[in-house]
């Protein structure tokens, strides 16, 4: 059993300084008072995230486990630095949006920001049932808040109340599902679960079923695929363009963290059950994400659809796992490149729809004549999140399809591949607004801000550099085990 | 000595009494009551069989603890932004929550 004082509390260290600097960012935002522009605490908190972000890569980089609640493998040091990086491309854009909108309460969203992210870390570093929950609930929480952070916005708070409604049924649903585990095996640690999972299934196959499907319905949720998506569009638009972003990608792939810590440890040995099951949802969130997407006229709209077929893309290779190793490389890889690619656009967006004041995929009317660079650069993101050769997402999507075949899975394969090609056509609706058609004529040229600048030149970069030479992380990924 | 199957039993018909609240009411304190409603069946569940199921153990009443905190944080942030849509639209009724669509 564990015993407070022989853990090697050591391993919590990139979570515990996260946490005191979220808390001291928290204070100082008390100390200055309620009004005015807080830049400062913007790069506070992109600092203490690379902080963190360093903290991780040394004191994780050896396995090793507190009781079994928390583990440090690397898996969760893996996914916490995409989500460390996710979150400071998150928080360069928002300190863009907070300068655009003064009206929105500066400090309290970077350190909420910061709580998520603590949240997400937790979740993918968790062995626990317990842990695990209580993670996804400081990451849910935190977001509902963040959703609804434009007051005075009616879009906003409605936003924010579909979220909370659609999030609590979400977490009364996995904690349904977790409540039967518990009961069939008496603990709530993954691994010994996992460990006992075989012989409970020859006991009470309908009960441990029922609880994993309850699981995925609340996961489901979280990770927006089909048919619990119907939260995400509406969220997503009414939301803060920042927080979008952070609900696209890092809260995105720490549920998907969670998923695979879940599905790859306690149910690994009931994988021909629910391999099935899983490749179904990737099939129809794969087609219904890329075919609503076609009809839409709000970008943030449009890549919430976009997110949710991404999801489904992601699902692939967890449906056809061959080796759990060559599955996390794969994911992981698409994750990394997902990242970059869906940041780099939203900071993109966030910048054009905040100078134009409005979100219609109009707004990009003429992009290219404005600011010809910005506007190469969004075509580069667009396309690798169509998988056009060249670029990450490409290579993202070719391993996910050999996956899909070395995994006997090749009906998947192919919907993956059908519905790729249909996602380039409104990718290309955004690329014409800002190539074929002229700028209206009182829109002069467009200057864009350091910070946006910057990130989207790292994140451009990163995409095409990893669809060139994919090996450079691809021979890491593959050189390891990830699950301690 | 309850059998289990009765306890059991008891949590699925509060969950499955709290899941239709959510998705037939219109009026959104109700909706949120309704989903605290999900989260005590889950309660129920995990005391059961903490105390009387195959492996009674004191883990499941750690985990109700657990759950009975993060639902009422979940409920204080649903009943902040209750308030902050009222204030916006004048109304609490699901049905009229319809800016967002499609």
């Amino acid at each position: 059993m564990l015993s407070a004082f022989d853990a090697n509390w050591s391993l919590m260290t990139p979570e515990i300084v996260l946490l005191v600097l979220a808390l001291l960012i928290f204070t100082i935002d008390f100390m200055t008072g309620i009004k005015g522009s807080k830049p400062f605490l913007g790069r506070l908190s992109v600092v203490s995230l690379l902080i963190t972000a360093v903290l991780v890569v040394f004191t994780n980089n050896s396995s090793g486990f507190i009781g079994e609640i928390f583990v440090v493998d690397k898996f969760a040091m893996i996914f916490k630095l995409i989500i460390l990086v996710g979150v400071a491309l998150v928080i360069t854009i928002s300190m863009h949006y907070l300068e655009k909108n003064p009206d929105v309460y500066q400090g309290e969203f970077y350190s909420l920001i910061l709580f998520a992210t603590l949240g997400a870390m937790i979740m993918v570093s968790s062995v626990d049932l317990i842990t695990l929950f209580v993670g996804l609930e400081l990451l849910s929480i935190s977001s509902y808040c963040l959703a609804g952070f434009k007051r005075k916005s009616k879009k906003s708070s409605e936003a924010a109340i579909k979220y909370v409604v659609l999030g609590g049924v979400a977490s009364a649903f996995i904690l349904y599902g977790m409540s039967f585990l518990y009961g069939l095996t008496g603990t709530t640690g993954i691994i010994t679960i996992g460990r006992e999972l075989p012989q409970l299934y020859v006991d009470y196959p309908y009960i441990i079923m029922m609880s994993l499907l309850f699981m995925l319905v609340g996961f489901g949720f979280k990770i927006s695929i089909v048919p619990f998506h119907m939260w995400a569009p509406d969220v997503y638009e009414g939301a803060p363009t920042p927080v979008t972003a952070f609900l696209s990608v890092v809260s995105k792939l720490a549920a998907f963290g969670l998923v695979l810590r879940v599905f790859i440890v306690a149910f690994h040995s009931t994988f021909n059950e629910w391999a099935f099951i899983l490749a179904a949802f990737a099939a129809v969130t794969m087609i219904v994400g890329n075919f609503i997407a076609l009809t839409q006229k709000n970008v943030k709209r449009l890549m919430a659809y976009s997110g949710i077929a991404q999801a489904g893309y992601l699902l692939v290779p967890l449906a056809a796992t061959v080796h759990e190793n060559a599955t996390m490389s794969i994911i992981a890889f698409y994750g990394v490149a997902y990242v970059f690619m869906t940041l780099g656009a939203f900071a993109i967006i966030t910048w054009v729809t905040e100078s134009s004041g409005k979100e219609d995929l109009t707004s990009f009317k003429g992009l290219f004549y404005r600011n010809p660079y910005m506007a190469i650069v969004m075509a580069v993101f667009l396309l690798g999140l169509a998988g056009l050769p060249g670029t990450a997402g490409f290579v993202g999507k070719a391993y996910i399809f050999i996956g899909a075949i070395v995994g006997e899975m090749l009906w998947l394969a192919i919907i993956m591949f059908a519905t790729s090609i249909v996602s380039f056509y409104y990718y290309f609706g955004i690329i014409r607004q800002m190539f074929m058609s002229e700028p209206n004529p009182n829109d002069g040229e467009l200057k864009a801000p350091l910070g946006i600048t910057t990130i989207v030149t790292v994140a451009v970069a990163a995409t095409v550099i990893l669809g060139v030479i994919p090996g450079i992380i691809t021979s890491y990924f593959n050189s390891f085990n990830w699950f301690f | 000595m309850v059998p289990i199957e009765l306890v059991l039993a008891l949590g699925a018909i509060l969950f499955c009494i709290g899941l239709y609240g959510v998705l037939t009411r219109r009026h959104l304190v109700i909706v949120l009551v309704c989903i605290e409603l999900m989260l005590n069946s889950v309660n129920i569940n995990l005391v059961a069989f903490s105390s009387i199921g195959p492996f009674a153990n004191i883990t499941g009443q750690v985990f109700t603890l657990f759950v009975i905190t993060l639902a009422a944080a979940e409920a204080a942030v649903g009943l902040a932004i209750l308030i902050a849509l009222y204030r916006n639209r004048e109304s609490i009724d699901a049905i009229k929550q319809d800016l967002l669509r499609w």
